[in-house]
Order: C-alpha cells, then structure tokens, then sequence
C-alpha cells in the first residue's frame, strides 16, 4: 500500500469552510465525497466517529479543519448517495460503503472459488484475516460489513451462518456452487 | 512625331496610338513574366525554409518568437487562416490550433474551482504540462496568440471541419472561444473564459489579493479607502461569481476572501 496522494483542493483553506453559494458549495462536496471514499478504501478504514478526531479532517499544514457542522453535511450526502449509512439515530457514527454490501458479497463469492470452497466452511474470523483473504481486498473488512454482506448471501442461497460452540467464533457454510 | 493637319494628320496620330499601345502591351506582358518568374524563385526558397525551420519553429520557443517578428514585419501573418499558404507550408496552424483546444479545455476543467478565471502563468504551466509528452516548450506568448485565434478565428475552423466528430468541437469552440478575454489586473495577466466582466471596484479588490491570493475586508477598506458596506458588495458578487471562496479557519477568526485565479498551485495540473 502505497502512501496516500492528498489532492491539490486539501491544501487550499477554504475548501475546509462550508461555503455559502450553491454552485460553490455542490464543487466543494463532491470534491470532499470522494475523498472520504478514496481515503477509507485506502486506509480499510469502515466506520467515521463524528465525535472524535478523524485524521482525514484536518490538513495541519495550513492549519485548517472541518467543523463538524461541515463534516455532517459530508457525510450525510454521502449517506443521501447509498455510499453510506448512519449506524445510530443520532447520526454520530457513519458506515463508509466505499464498496457496497452487495460488491463485498460478491468478493466473498469469489474467495470462495478461489480456494475451492464451495461446500466448504470457514470462520467470520478467517474471512477477516485468515490465509485464504490474505492479500485481497477482504484481508481486515470490518465484521459488521462482513455479517452483513454474508446474510445477503444466506438469501441468495449461496451460504448459511452458525454460531459456533461456546467460545468459538461465528462461522458460514457455503453452498456457492 | 510630326502633327499633320487635316484627315492624313488624323490616321497618323491614330497609329500612333496604336503602336504605343501595343509596345505598352509589350512591355506589360514582359513585365508580369519578371514577376512570375520572381515569385516561383521565391515559393522555392520558401518552401526550403519551411523544411529546414518547421521542425524548429514547433520545438523551439525562442526562435518562433523570432519567426513571429521577422511576419509581422513583412506584413505577414503566419495564423491568418489554417487553410492559407503559410499555414500549409509550415504547419502553424494545426499546432496553435490544439494549444486552443487546450486551453479550452483546461479552462473548462478548472472553471468550477476559480470560476472562470485563472492566471495566464498558471495556465501555461498547466499546458505545458498536459504537453510534456511532445517535449515542445509553450511560452505565454504562444497561449496569447492562441487565445486571439480562438476569438477571432472560430469561423475558419469549418473550413476543415468535414468529419462529425470534429463539426461540434468547432461550433463548440466558437461559441467558447468568442467568451476569451485576457486582462491585465495589476502585475498579473488573467484569462477569462466566462462572459462575466469585472468592475473597477472588483478589479482593484483582485489586485489586492494577488499579494496573498486572498483579502481582509479591512485589508480592502484600509487600502483603498472604502466603506465596508462597498468592500462586502463587491466580495459577494465575486462570490456568486464563483470567483472568490470563504475561509474561517484561521486561528485569528477573521474571515478570509480567497481568489482561486490568483493563486498559484501548479500541481492542478495533475487532477486535470
């Protein structure tokens, strides 16, 4: 992985203030949309907390940082776009999709025939940070996002998740042929 | 010749003229041969310049200046027409033609972040840039006469314009190209590519900015006199604009004004 390229909009303070006119405003979010994408996928990086510090908030060589009114207008347009989603009613913590649910199930799928497992079984634990994910995409996706793209395969028929016995992990079976 | 009077007198004279006019015929036809004969000499030698500076002429920057100033003191112009014979011969045309479209085009792609304006420097270096395969050198110079091209020239771009794809650029390109103005704003030379015109009042507030690339309301009021109630209308205008952005972001809390035309930052050129 390679360092992180900051765009040239980051080192120009006043992309870090919510500005006022309409055509403005709508150039600065789209700018700030993908790149909260593009840093997320960069650093596996899946859920924002508004109420702490996010390194990707601030650029300290200009001495700029976005406030959090402005950060919940990002987000929450991302959100508006399908590329994220709220995780509490207070819309504190956000989910970054920068793939979707279905993008990661259909990643896990091609794990899957990858390893020859199509009837085979595996931990969530493994998916995360086992072997067989090493060096893919889904080396170190965050449970929740696994859970949730894996019960979209359960519908689908392609798999079916099993508590394990007391103290083991959650696992699936997949039926992905 | 002798005058004669009466008839006899009459025939003579009129041979007379005759005669002349067949010698000045003569000497007409004699005359429009040297001048055939000059101009093929002349078309040679042409055309052996034009094959030995061509190649010079596209990559090297001083020496086409130098080509631009020995035109236009013959009274050529070397960008007149795409179609014309210096544009043929040497190829000048095609070559100032796409820095057009590249200006265009950077133009367009930086609109929405310096709202149609940006710094004529700033532009070429972006040019040169998007160029660094063809390792020509663009000077200022040659984005200016680009510029003017685009402007005046947008009609002869039909002229060539047969297949489809290129038949839209052009009008394309006219319409744009008309929208073209290069300004002087204190030290620094702007390209403008929107139709929006600037007041006196915005122009002063630009050269202001173009020290730090933003201003202070009080930096405004203080240097050239005004009200504030003057300063912030014409901060606002320039904001809808699309010319100027807010900063609040400062540790001292002032509200900065910044002019995205004005300040530098070459590595645009990179999103570009």
């Amino acid at each position: 992985m390679g360092d992180f390229k900051f765009p040239y909009f980051f080192d120009y303070p006043p992309y870090f203030t919510l500005q006022p006119v309409q055509d403005t405003r709508e150039k600065q979010m789209q700018l700030w949309k993908e790149l909260i994408l593009r840093y997320c996928q960069h650093h596996k990086c899946f859920i924002i907390n508004l109420e702490q510090e996010f390194p990707l908030f601030q650029n300290l060589s200009i001495q700029r940082k976005l406030s959090f009114e402005a950060r919940e207008v990002f987000l929450a347009a991302l959100v508006a776009e399908g590329k994220a989603e709220w995780l509490d009613k207070a819309h504190k913590k956000c989910l970054v999709l920068w793939r979707s649910i279905q993008e990661w199930s259909e990643m896990i799928l091609q794990l899957v025939r990858d390893n020859a497992m199509e009837d085979g079984v595996l931990t969530l634990d493994e998916i995360q940070s086992g072997d067989e994910s090493r060096g893919t995409e889904l080396a170190g996706i965050d449970r929740f996002v696994l859970v949730r793209a894996l019960k979209l395969l359960e519908q689908r028929g392609k798999a079916a998740m099993f508590k394990g016995k007391a103290g083991d992990d959650e696992g699936v079976k997949f039926s992905a042929s | 010749m002798k005058r004669r009077p009466g008839i006899s007198g009459l025939h003579s004279a009129a041979a007379a003229r005759d005669q002349y006019r067949s010698v000045g015929e003569n000497v007409a036809r004699i005359r429009t041969d040297l001048l055939k004969e000059q101009l093929a000499t002349f078309r040679t030698q042409l055309e052996e310049f034009a094959r030995k500076h061509k190649h010079d002429i596209k990559k090297n920057p001083a020496f086409r200046a130098q080509f631009h100033e020995m035109c236009s003191k013959v009274g050529v112009d070397p960008l007149a027409s795409n179609k014309g014979f210096w544009a043929e011969l040497l190829g000048i045309g095609d070559f100032y033609y796409e820095i057009g479209v590249q200006i265009v085009e950077i133009c367009l792609a930086t609109r929405s972040h310096n709202g149609g304006l940006i710094d004529l420097n700033e532009l070429c270096s972006m040019l040169s840039k998007k160029r660094r395969t063809s390792r020509e050198t663009i000077t200022s110079d040659d984005c200016l006469k680009a510029i003017d091209k685009l402007k005046c020239d947008g009609l002869s771009f039909n002229d060539f314009a047969d297949s489809s794809t290129i038949r839209p650029m052009t009008a394309y390109l006219q319409v744009l190209g008309s929208g073209f103005e290069v300004f002087t704003v204190g030290k620094k030379k702007l390209v403008r590519s929107v139709p929006t015109e600037l007041n006196k009042d915005h122009n002063q507030i630009l050269e202001l900015a173009e020290v730090r690339g933003f201003v202070l309301v009080e930096d405004v009021e203080r240097a050239l006199s005004w009200h504030p109630g003057r300063v912030i209308d014409a901060l606002e205008t320039l904001m809808k604009e699309g010319l100027v952005m807010i900063d609040d972001g400062h540790p001292d809390r002032k509200r900065r004004y910044w002019f995205p035309c004005v300040s530098l930052s070459s590595s645009n050129a990179e999103e570009l």
